[in-house]
């Protein structure tokens, strides 16, 4: 054989290929989220979730996509809190998935981020900061929508 | 030639005819080779030039979204004071996050956040990433729930759709994405730093100025209608709700003034007709319920 290198090297790559056809590869792209027992709001929680996780897609129920965490438990997310992680496929090719997780957090912080904020507030004064991280904190709890869907006779994507 | 050479002839025929069929593969499997580690290559590239796949509005992050939307809204609540009423603003949370829940776009990066503004102003707006503003002139104006959530749909419908990155001139999203450059960095030295904020105070100019002078392009504002009649209706709010909110606008004496609402809205006489022809389309519909009517009044008494 002229090339034993590059023989063991196609095969490798061939079979990450392989690999990532059969096994999707999606990351959490909001900051926090969970996937839960059944493909809808307000049904139980199977584990929380943070921005860069990555999951292995194993099904879709229209806007709903059955995913297995890295830790093998298995549940539902919507659509909306994940993406297809923009390195998956280079890094498929350079030979491991955790290359792609990786690549995915260095990019998390990149472009406009908090280091951009901070040095634009020095120059704006007018800027309310103070209220948007009094905005911000008020969070919606689960239990308090479901209340106020329940009591105001209501669906909202349930 | 005798048998036994014959024999030797054809079993060196049958090694060589071997022998070039194993040729064959090899070259082909050599090709395919070939070709894994173009493909290998191709990926590097791909990590190395990630910076230059971003060209359009489209290409910001979720969590690049975000920052663009605190900023924003930092620049609105600069101009126009938070109504720090926490009671009102957990109801209008509520609403809000109702609709949003019916959005294509239920779970954004962090959470959908709604806030009352101490201003007679009628206006609402929303920053992206989710920061949704509505004005106590507005509130006072709307006659029941199902108002005020097509109304907070309709924006989030803007959010949704990133009606407000559309906004960031082509030049500035170029500028934008060529100072932030190529390499994945997560900090930054002080002149690319420098670049990075110029271009980021130039997106935050785009869209301040879209949402509270110029308004959004008619097409997007009609398409914010349609997205808040398909989500009240998910939501199971009566759409005629925003149909009835812009009726009570017709011939409003603030419309003189020409400020918020009224300058960066198409007039309401101009929605009425097509929100009620996608209302139709949508046949059946929700109806209104007594339960949330008695709900609104009391948690908007304290700005009427």
């Amino acid at each position: 054989m002229k090339h034993p290198r590059k023989a063991v090297l196609a095969a490798g790559v061939l079979a990450v290929f392989c690999l990532a056809a059969a096994a999707d590869v999606l990351v959490v792209k909001i900051q926090s989220t969970q996937i839960r027992a059944q493909a809808q709001f307000f049904a139980p929680v199977v584990a929380g979730l943070k921005a860069g996780d990555a999951l292995t897609q194993i099904g879709v129920s229209g806007a709903w996509i059955q995913v297995r965490t890295a830790a093998g438990l298995s549940g539902w997310i919507h659509q909306s809190a994940v993406e297809v992680p923009r390195y998956a496929l280079a890094a498929a090719a350079g030979g491991t998935r955790t290359q792609a997780t990786a690549s995915e957090a260095a990019l998390a912080g990149k472009g406009f981020n908090k280091q951009v904020e901070e040095n634009f507030r020095t120059g704006h004064a007018e800027a309310d900061y103070a209220s948007v991280d009094r905005m911000l904190q008020n969070k919606m709890l689960w239990s308090q929508l479901k209340e106020f869907l329940d009591q105001g006779k209501l669906g909202g994507g349930r | 030639m005798n048998a036994r050479s014959r024999a030797a002839r054809a079993l060196l025929l049958a090694v060589l005819l071997a022998a070039g069929a194993a040729c064959s593969l090899i070259d082909q499997g050599t090709e395919i080779l070939g070709k894994a580690e173009d493909a290998v290559a191709k990926g590097d590239k791909a990590v190395k030039a990630y910076g230059k796949l971003r060209s359009a509005f489209g290409d910001f992050t979720e969590e690049e979204e975000y920052y663009i939307g605190r900023s924003v809204a930092a620049l609105i609540l600069g101009r126009y004071p938070a109504l720090n009423d926490a009671a009102l603003n957990l109801y209008v949370n509520k609403v809000g996050n109702a609709v949003a829940l019916s959005s294509e776009r239920p779970e954004i990066f962090a959470g959908w956040h709604f806030q009352a503004l101490d201003t007679d102003e009628v206006n609402a707006m929303a920053a992206p990433g989710g920061m949704i503003f509505i004005t106590k002139g507005l509130l006072k104006r709307c006659p029941d729930e199902e108002s005020l959530a097509l109304i907070l749909a309709h924006e989030v419908g803007h959010v949704a759709a990133r009606h407000g990155l559309q906004s960031i001139r082509k030049a500035n999203v170029t500028e934008t994405f060529t100072s932030i450059g190529l390499e994945a960095i997560k900090t930054y030295g002080p002149e690319q730093l420098a670049r990075v904020t110029a271009a980021f105070e130039g997106v935050l100019g785009d869209i301040v100025g879209t949402l509270v002078e110029r308004g959004y392009d008619r097409k997007l504002e009609y398409e914010a209608d349609e997205s808040a009649v398909l989500f009240g209706c998910r939501t199971g709010y009566d759409p005629a709700g925003l149909a009835r909110f812009l009726k009570t606008m017709v011939g409003d004496m603030s419309a003189v003034s020409g400020k918020g609402w009224f300058k960066t809205h198409p007039a309401p006489e101009q929605r009425i007709d097509r929100v009620q022809a996608e209302i139709d389309r949508l046949q059946p519909v929700p109806a209104p319920a007594a339960v949330r009517t008695q709900r609104f009044k009391s948690a908007v008494s304290a700005v009427r």
